[in-house]
């Protein structure tokens, strides 16, 4: 192999392998972004844009050499950040749609189950509107499957501080909830 | 209150360093009250997780673009139909005119010459519903900038790409 054929060979491989390593993410976290940036407040749509642009600035971000370091919690911060700055043009606070999501459950399960657990649900609905908004973040952000430290590099706080937040809110709605 | 409660919830999320995790795990088998507590972070946890769960994510609507070229495609294939049809000779309006009575060899080529092909199935109108049932597997959106050079598109405008897989 000459050393000009070498020379192209291996960033064309690096192109590959950040190409392969993009794909894979896109297909691991797109459903758990759009459902975070939902959970957020944002519309089905609003979502969808994010989460699209959060994966081009992924494309930007491997295409420029970045870091490959912690891809997960770079993305979900990426997205958190853009529906920030969504919701600051707009000017418009938040909707709380995890109380609807208590609906939804509902909604797919048996009649058996509902009627054992509607009362259940309904206490959680009206548990997590008493929730901090960080405090619902980090649930969130948790049930996405991210780690404290992924948490905390998300929302830009400590990971001690993450892991005293949902204690916090564990407890809380634990309470609420009365279980 | 148990001096192991502000553990439970780290140590139930494997948070904990392992060997605090031991003992949580150990003091956990010993404490009812701590036991208790575990069972309660746990069904609200599992609680939370279903609401996140169920929140629907509905499918991206499609493009005005693209449903504006599906008419189009359906408004083309109507008008190859209407085309066909009313090219052909009104077969009512030959009746007014009684032809002379042909000679009796040629009374079969006269019947297949006054025969009126239609086309019920153009084959326009097939192509476009399958491409109208067609999901986009993955769609990309690319801003203007990427592609053209400053100024050249109008500031807000981007662009589509829709990647489709096929067998």
């Amino acid at each position: 192999m000459s050393g000009d054929s070498l020379s192209w060979a291996l960033p064309l491989a690096r192109f590959r392998i950040r190409d392969r390593e993009a794909t894979t993410l896109f297909r691991e976290l797109r459903k758990p972004l759009l459902r975070y940036l939902v959970c957020l407040g944002l519309s089905p749509d609003e979502a969808q844009d994010v989460v699209q642009d959060a994966f081009l600035s992924l494309h930007r971000h491997l295409s420029s050499g970045g870091s490959q370091e912690n891809m997960r919690s770079w993305l979900f911060r990426v997205a958190h950040n853009q529906a920030r700055n969504r919701q600051n043009s707009y000017e418009r606070r938040f909707s709380s749609p995890l109380e609807d999501g208590v609906e939804a459950v509902l909604d797919e399960a048996t009649p058996e189950r509902v009627l054992l657990e509607k009362e259940k649900f309904q206490r959680l609905g009206n548990a997590i509107r008493t929730l901090a908004g960080a405090e619902r973040e980090c649930l969130v952000l948790r049930a996405s499957g991210l780690r404290y430290r992924e948490i905390g590099e998300v929302l830009g706080i400590a990971t001690s501080t993450v892991a005293d937040i949902v204690e916090r809110a564990v407890k809380k709605l634990a309470e609420k909830c009365n279980v | 209150m148990c001096e192991y409660s502000g553990r439970l919830i780290a140590w139930l999320d494997g948070e904990l360093p392992d060997e605090e995790a031991t003992n949580v795990e150990w003091h956990v088998g010993q404490c009812v009250e701590c036991r208790k507590a575990v069972s309660a972070y746990e069904e609200v946890s599992g609680a939370f997780l279903a609401c996140y769960e169920a929140q629907m994510v509905t499918k991206p609507k499609p493009h005005p673009w693209r449903w504006a070229a599906a008419f189009s495609g359906l408004a083309a294939a109507a008008a190859i139909v209407a085309v066909i049809l009313l090219g052909q000779p009104p077969a009512e309006k030959l009746s007014f005119h009684p032809p002379s009575p042909p000679s009796p060899a040629l009374a079969p080529i006269m019947a297949a010459s006054t025969r009126i092909p239609v086309r019920r199935h153009p084959v326009a109108v097939p192509l476009h519903r399958q491409w109208i049932s067609e999901e986009p597997v993955v769609e990309v959106a690319l801003p203007a900038d990427a592609l053209f050079p400053p100024g050249a598109v109008p500031k807000g405008f981007s662009f589509i790409a829709d990647v489709r897989f096929q067998q």
